[in-house]
């Protein structure tokens, strides 16, 4: 190679990580019509190391997201549909008694891969749905005393349908914070329904897709994020945005430190993205809806005006002010 | 509802307002009576508040207390069980009454604090009192007490020789200030108590709405207006600059700003000579060894109340200690003048006196300090210096005009200024003046008789019980009592020798004194007034018209030239023959041939005779004006200079990108496209390009500037290249295109972001202001461990959220961005328009 090393670690991954990601985006989009932003903040969470939460009424395309993102990577996926009567043991694996071994053996259970697509999360009962916590917080299972590391990299995207529908468990706030970020899917617009006709009206897209990165690349490519420079008043901006979701008075519960690492996280991840090697307030703005509002309470007047966290945090945008100096 | 806040309130106002007294009166005394009857006035109407009575209780119970507590303070001695009013304690409080206007009528501020004035102002002090609580606690009507208080404050204001200090006015503006909030935050309690729902579920009794915030800007607008009180006359070029750091200075600084610091001169005439002590006031030594009287004033202006002298007018070139002082007013060539040089010594005790005691007319002085003469009346003053303490040397040239150029002498037809007289004075006056002056042919012979007159055949008295020199003192001296001392004899005679026709003004200062142990000593008691009249081609002569001696003025002296002599008499030829000689002999060089600019002045352009008439109206029009255009341009200048330095940074490597940045959101703010403070350099730069549709060089040029400042601030290595003052030019001039002229010119003049910097600044200085007051608040409220005040900044919020109005309710605070945030919103759709 001609290229002498220094140049390429300062440049070269980034460029790479934008040609991949790019190449994975377009994977995606060829199965999900329209959707560039979902496309896009999903690529964030997962060069953040992060976990993603999708909630939205059936039938707008969750699973196929989370599908064709483990398909577009050469990489082990796991799926898991959530039912009131999933276990616990049913996620992360179980002890059992081999005959011929005489000795208990492990069976890993669906958590053991790089991606794991969780369906319908809030169908689960609490006690199953608190099973994947561990999991997702410390990358590793611990069942029967015995704790296993799981694959890296591992992001967990789970969907969820609204809590007022029938039949659904609210996530605790303690697995909602667990999340990198919430995004809705949205209904597509009429023209992308309409090409979604002729793609998926004969076949499978999906089944079509051809994995277009390995996971080897996207380690790199996570490495890479973690390289990118968030300066002082950047961090402070973020710090200052979740402070003030704490004092709001509209809202019951702000966010937590957890939220702050996974905004300044995500932040890098967008950044390198938009092939910057620093992270700017844009960033931030950017990512401050989804990366926020799942985890706020609002107060009961706020709730009793109908107000969402996410008005709540756009109106937070507005008023932080953006530190200037270094 | 505290029923006992406001009651106190109102007294405290009124005692911050009644301290202002103070210099009214000699000891403290009448301070003390009057700080009880206001706590007698507090305490009744906080009982009564306490109780719950209705509002007409108080105003009429307070009263009574009030009666209850005079009689206790003045006539315990008639009173049953000490207190108790009878019959006789109200005689005898009729009888000081009666005293006590005797009193007043007597003596000139600083009056002495007898039991007869006491009582007067005390019972002053008790009806502004009742009327303070009747506006602010039973009417709540916390304005209207402003009314009363006012009144008193008037009092010194009036009656003072010296206008008010501002630490006085201050502490009375902070009283009626403080009632004011106090009120104000009484009717915001009366909204009633807060549901409040606190996330942590604790309790939440006792809540009361948080005035504490809208007290704040309360405070803070008060707190400014006072500053402004204060500042504002200090700085603007037409007022007076003194008053600000003296308590009251009253040197008479008119030249400035018409009568503002004037000294009623006389007041304090009468006020020295019935000192009982009889300190002495200065010595001095004079080369011939002769006494001389010492003027301070001279006061040429009479207006019916008072006798005062027009603004004076110190120009640096009339330093004294520039040379020899003006040309004397009126004084011709040929008269002969005896010159005498002084030394004069003044006692450390003299306060406040920023006028030297001279002879008349004084040449030259040398003196330390910059004292100025005025050209008119040749009296010779500070701004900054007092005489107290001082020695200077004083040369003088006393004319001694032979009968014959006295004789001769007529009034000047263009003398109006001093032949001035109010109007509403008793004609009988006037026509007595004529009766007087009766058969004299000159205006000398004239005013020799009227001193005559006043000294033998008028069958004046002379007595310090007497008081006033106006209109109606005078009338009251010349026609009925004919008693008085020199204020009376020495007004009365200027002024009836202007309705004789001769110009006449009063003198304020000293008589020559008496000799003690070869110096000339001059004591309290040698203050004096007396007469100048002005004769044509001599100038002002001194007459004595107050008796002198044992019975009158102890060291007064008739003016030789002023001897009575019969009006058949002839001229005597000797004086005047010798004249040309003598004026050889005594003035010495420069003397016979020296003109008189003054006189030649006035002949060639018939302006006024001997007094300069201060600065034209026209031209402190012009210098207000002026004042306020300078004051007018002074932010669009203050924004050029910092653009200006910041065009200049741009050179340098290092602070450019960021000056360049700063300059782009200071032309924003100016041209009311700013935006919220949650807006990233991009996004700015994005909404500008868009909104404003620059041209594609200008969009440029702000991508530079933008990219620069995001990459100095947030990125790993400050940018390669940066921004350059042609494209904050290019910028600006994109932006200005959207505006109309006449905001252009605005944002010109008035720019926002030099304007908002300085409310900033004096945000700034009242967080200070802020922090200071509220010290000892949050101490005493943590101590009563009430329900939170201003404690939680929930409370508030949640209040308004029991309303339909939602959390918008009138005791939220806005956060900071809100209000500016709509403010922009509106400006920006202003633009649009």
């Amino acid at each position: 190679m001609a290229v002498t090393p220094d140049v390429t670690d300062a440049t070269a991954p980034l460029e790479d990580l934008v040609d991949t990601a790019h190449r994975i985006r377009n994977a995606i989009e060829s199965v999900i019509e329209g959707k560039s932003d979902v496309v896009r903040l999903t690529l964030t969470v997962l060069l953040a190391e992060g976990h993603l939460l999708i909630e939205d009424v059936p039938g707008v395309g969750k699973t196929m997201l989370a599908k064709a993102l483990a398909r577009s990577i050469d990489c082990p996926v796991k799926r898991v549909q959530f039912t009131p009567d999933l276990l616990p043991s049913d996620i992360t694996g179980v002890s059992a008694y081999n005959q011929q071994t005489r000795e208990f053996e492990f069976k890993p259970g669906p958590v053991f891969a790089n991606i794991v697509v969780g369906d319908e999360i809030n169908r689960a009962s609490p006690k199953t749905q608190s099973a994947l916590l561990e999991c997702m917080e410390e990358h590793q299972v611990t069942v029967d005393g015995v704790t296993y590391a799981l694959e890296s990299p591992f992001m967990v995207i789970a969907t969820q349908n609204p809590i007022e529908m029938e039949g659904t468990y609210p996530l605790p706030e303690a697995q909602r914070d667990r999340f990198t970020a919430k995004i809705a899917m949205g209904y597509p617009e009429p023209a992308a329904e309409l090409e979604m006709l002729d793609v998926h009206g004969a076949s499978q897209p999906l089944d079509k897709m051809e994995p277009v990165a390995t996971t080897a690349e996207v380690a790199a490519l996570i490495r890479a994020v973690r390289a990118v420079y968030v300066s002082q008043p950047v961090k402070r901006y973020a710090v200052d945005m979740v402070a003030a979701t704490r004092s709001s008075t509209d809202l019951r519960l702000g966010a937590s430190p957890r939220a702050t690492l996974h905004l300044v996280r995500s932040a890098r991840a967008h950044a390198a993205l938009s092939g910057r090697d620093y992270v700017i307030p844009d960033d931030l703005q950017d990512l401050a809806v989804p990366v926020l509002a799942h985890r706020l309470l609002p107060s009961l007047e706020a709730q009793g005006q109908r107000r969402q966290p996410e008005q709540f945090v756009a109106e937070l945008l507005r008023r932080v002010p953006v530190p200037d100096a270094h | 509802m505290d029923p006992l806040k406001l009651p106190i309130t109102a007294g405290l106002a009124t005692a911050a307002v009644t301290i202002t007294l103070y210099p009214l009166f000699e000891g403290g005394a009448w301070f003390w009576s009057c700080m009880g009857v206001i706590l007698v006035v507090a305490a009744t109407g906080a009982v009564a508040s306490r109780l719950g009575a209705r509002p007409w209780v108080a105003p009429a119970v307070a009263p009574v207390a009030v009666l209850v507590y005079l009689t206790a303070a003045f006539t315990a001695e008639e009173a049953f069980l000490r207190v108790i009013p009878t019959l006789d304690s109200l005689a005898g409080l009729a009888a000081l009454v009666g005293e006590g206007f005797d009193d007043i009528q007597q003596y000139a501020a600083p009056v002495p604090a007898n039991p007869g004035i006491t009582l007067l102002t005390t019972t002053g002090v008790a009806l502004i009192a009742l009327l303070v609580d009747l506006f602010a606690v039973r009417l709540r009507r916390a304005a209207l007490a402003g009314l009363p208080m006012l009144a008193l404050f008037t009092v010194p204001a009036a009656v003072l020789p010296e206008p008010i200090g501002w630490p006085a006015f201050v502490v009375a503006a902070f009283g009626y200030i403080g009632l004011l909030v106090a009120d104000g935050r009484e009717r915001l309690k009366g909204w009633g108590r807060a549901v409040v729902v606190r996330r942590s579920g604790g309790p939440a009794s006792g809540v009361t709405p948080d005035t504490e915030r809208l007290a704040l800007s309360g405070k803070r607008v008060g707190v400014t207006a006072i500053v402004l009180a204060v500042l504002v006359p200090a700085i603007l070029p037409a007022l007076s600059p003194d008053p600000l750091f003296g308590f009251g200075v009253g040197n008479g600084l008119g030249g400035s700003g018409g009568n503002i610091g004037i000294p009623d001169a006389i007041a304090k005439l009468g006020g020295q000579l019935r000192q009982d002590s009889n300190a002495t006031v200065l010595t001095y030594s004079s080369s011939d060894d002769k006494p001389h009287y010492l003027r301070i004033y001279a006061l040429d202006v009479f207006d019916g109340a008072k006798w005062t002298f027009s603004p004076l007018r110190g120009r640096p070139e009339d330093r004294v200690s520039e040379g020899p002082l003006p040309p004397v007013p009126g004084l011709g060539p040929g008269v002969p003048v005896k010159r005498a040089t002084m030394r004069v010594t003044i006692s450390e005790d003299l306060d406040r006196l920023h006028f030297l005691p001279l002879p008349y007319p004084a040449r030259q002085v040398d003196a330390d300090g910059d004292w100025r003469a005025d050209r008119g009346s040749l009296m010779v003053f500070s701004t900054r210096d007092e005489v107290a303490g001082l020695d200077y040397q004083v040369v003088t040239d006393e004319p001694d005009p032979g009968l014959g150029a006295l004789r001769s002498a007529v009034a000047r037809p263009d003398s109006e200024p001093f032949l001035r007289l109010p109007d509403g004075l008793d004609p009988r006056v006037n026509a007595l003046a004529r009766r007087v002056t009766a058969g004299a042919d000159t205006p000398y012979e004239k005013a020799v008789r009227l001193q005559e007159w006043f000294t033998r055949k008028g069958g004046f008295t002379y007595s310090l019980r007497a008081s006033g020199s106006g209109a109606e003192a005078l009338s009251r001296f010349v026609l009925r009592n004919r008693t008085g001392y020199c204020e009376q004899f020495a007004g009365a005679m200027a002024a009836m020798a202007r309705m004789a026709g001769i110009p006449a003004r009063v003198s304020i200062g000293y008589t020559g004194g008496s000799k003690i142990d070869g110096r000339w000593t001059v004591r309290t008691h040698d203050a004096h007034a007396w007469p100048e009249l002005y004769f044509d081609g001599v100038g002002w002569l001194r007459f004595e018209p107050t008796p002198a001696g044992v019975g009158g003025q102890g060291s007064a002296q008739v003016p030789e030239y002023t001897r009575p002599v019969a009006p058949e008499a002839e001229p005597s030829a000797g004086p005047s023959a010798g004249q040309s000689d003598d004026d050889e002999e005594t003035t010495g060089a420069g003397g016979p041939s020296r003109p008189n600019p003054r006189q030649l002045d006035r002949e060639s352009q018939g302006t006024a005779v001997a007094a300069e008439p201060g600065t034209p109206t026209s031209v402190k029009a012009g210098l207000g004006v002026a004042g306020a255009l300078v004051l007018l341009l002074l932010p669009g200048a203050a924004r050029l200079l910092v653009r200006r330095g910041r065009v200049r940074r741009l050179a340098r490597p290092s602070g450019g990108p960021h000056a360049a940045w700063a300059e782009l959101r200071d032309t924003l703010t100016d041209f009311g496209m700013a935006g919220e403070p949650g807006e990233t350099p991009r996004a700015l730069g994005r909404r500008i390009a868009e909104r404003y549709a620059l041209d594609p060089r200008a969009a440029e040029s702000l991508a530079r500037v933008v990219t620069a400042e995001e990459r100095l601030r947030y990125a790993p290595a400050p940018p390669a290249s940066g921004p350059v003052a042609a494209d904050l030019h290019r910028i600006r001039r994109g932006l200005a295109a959207h505006l109309s002229r006449w905001r252009r010119l605005g944002t010109a003049l008035a720019p926002a972001s030099t304007l908002l910097r300085v409310r900033a600044f004096g945000e700034g200085a009242l967080d200070v202001f802020d922090r200071m007051e509220n010290l000892t608040p949050r101490l005493s409220r943590a101590r009563l461990s009430r329900a939170p005040l201003g404690g939680t900044r929930r409370s508030g919020a949640r209040e308004g959220g029991t309303r339909p109005g939602g959390p918008d309710g009138p005791f939220r605070r806005p956060a900071a961005g809100d209000d500016a945030g709509a403010a922009r919103e509106r400006t920006l759709t202003g633009t649009r328009r």
